[in-house]
């Protein structure tokens, strides 16, 4: 938005830019500068035309909770929160059955608190309405996930040495967790 | 006709208004008034969130441009999204039909007299 345009919508706009990010505030000014100039276009004042085109673009709240709602991070969260129990649920059976719990004590203290760290992020990302906080948060809980599974991974198959069917499907989930993060990670990338 | 009228219809008709090629929010906005001839009132800052949404789900994909020295978004269909408003469009006129028939005027027959 240029600096001749009416303060209403820099106004507007920093709203936005305080919680959204720069690529989806450029979008949205774009935009605001097109319904801007349609109402210059129809005669109006550009104060008038100003407080028309934030009127008909709809209240920054209501901006912000629809992009909320489309946050990738805070969709991926929800998803990874609600899958947790079924792939911890394969790990504990794996691990149950096989008797190879990974590495000494003090790895188990640390992957016992990346899992925990991993649940706070994603929980914050799934909960907080701010799209900057939960994009932030829902991002690092998934690397972690990744982590944290990538770890159980190799944990299990290379330093244990187990093979059984069932730490073969906890492999597999795991497996597909960390594609699935990968995939967040690359869309949200997009999306920003 | 307002926003919350359309909920469940919103992405339908966002497809449809990119059927024509390639455009920006505003320009799907406008698209829209003049096909509705501008019957549908929505807030045009909704439509962006509603455009993230379809380009996550892979039916329209977004290309950036400059035009007159700004940032600008443009969307176009990708072939899911093709696909997609096919169906819905296939919908639309199956729910439209079932639910015109029933909303239809009858003409009831006044009680015979006893």
């Amino acid at each position: 938005m240029p600096e001749s345009e009416p303060g209403l919508i820099r106004g507007y706009l920093e709203v936005l830019a305080g919680q959204l990010p720069g690529p989806i505030v450029e979008e949205l000014s774009d935009g605001l500068t097109e319904t801007h100039r349609s109402y210059l276009a129809r005669g109006l004042s550009p104060d008038a035309a100003a407080e028309a085109a934030v009127a008909e673009f709809g209240s920054a709240e209501e901006i912000l909770a629809g992009f909320a709602r489309v946050n990738p991070a805070r969709r991926a969260a929800r998803r990874l929160l609600g899958l947790g129990p079924v792939v911890g649920g394969c790990w504990v059976a794996a691990l149950a059955t096989s008797r190879a719990w990974p590495g000494p004590t003090p790895a188990r203290v640390v992957l016992g608190l990346l899992l925990v760290s991993c649940i706070g992020l994603l929980a914050v990302a799934a909960l907080r309405r701010r799209y900057r906080v939960a994009f932030y948060s829902g991002i690092a809980g998934c690397v972690g996930f990744a982590a944290l599974d990538a770890s159980l991974i190799v944990g299990v198959l290379v330093v244990a040495g187990v093979a059984s069917w069932v730490t073969a499907v906890a492999v597999a989930v795991s497996s597909a967790r960390i594609a699935f993060c990968a995939r967040v990670a690359v869309v949200s990338q997009q999306n920003t | 006709m307002r926003a919350e009228e359309l909920k469940g219809h919103l992405d339908a008709v966002l497809l449809a208004a990119l059927e024509g090629g390639p455009r920006h929010g505003y320009a799907v906005i406008e698209a829209l008034r003049q096909s509705t001839g501008g019957r549908l009132d929505l807030p045009t800052g909704t439509i962006y969130p509603a455009l993230r949404r379809l380009e996550q789900a892979g039916l329209i994909a977004g290309t950036w441009s400059v035009v007159g020295g700004r940032r600008r978004r443009e969307y176009r269909l990708t072939p899911a999204g093709v696909q997609a408003l096919s169906g819905r469009r296939a919908a639309w006129r199956d729910f439209s039909a079932v639910v015109t028939a029933a909303l239809q005027d009858k003409v009831c027959p006044s009680p015979s007299p006893a």
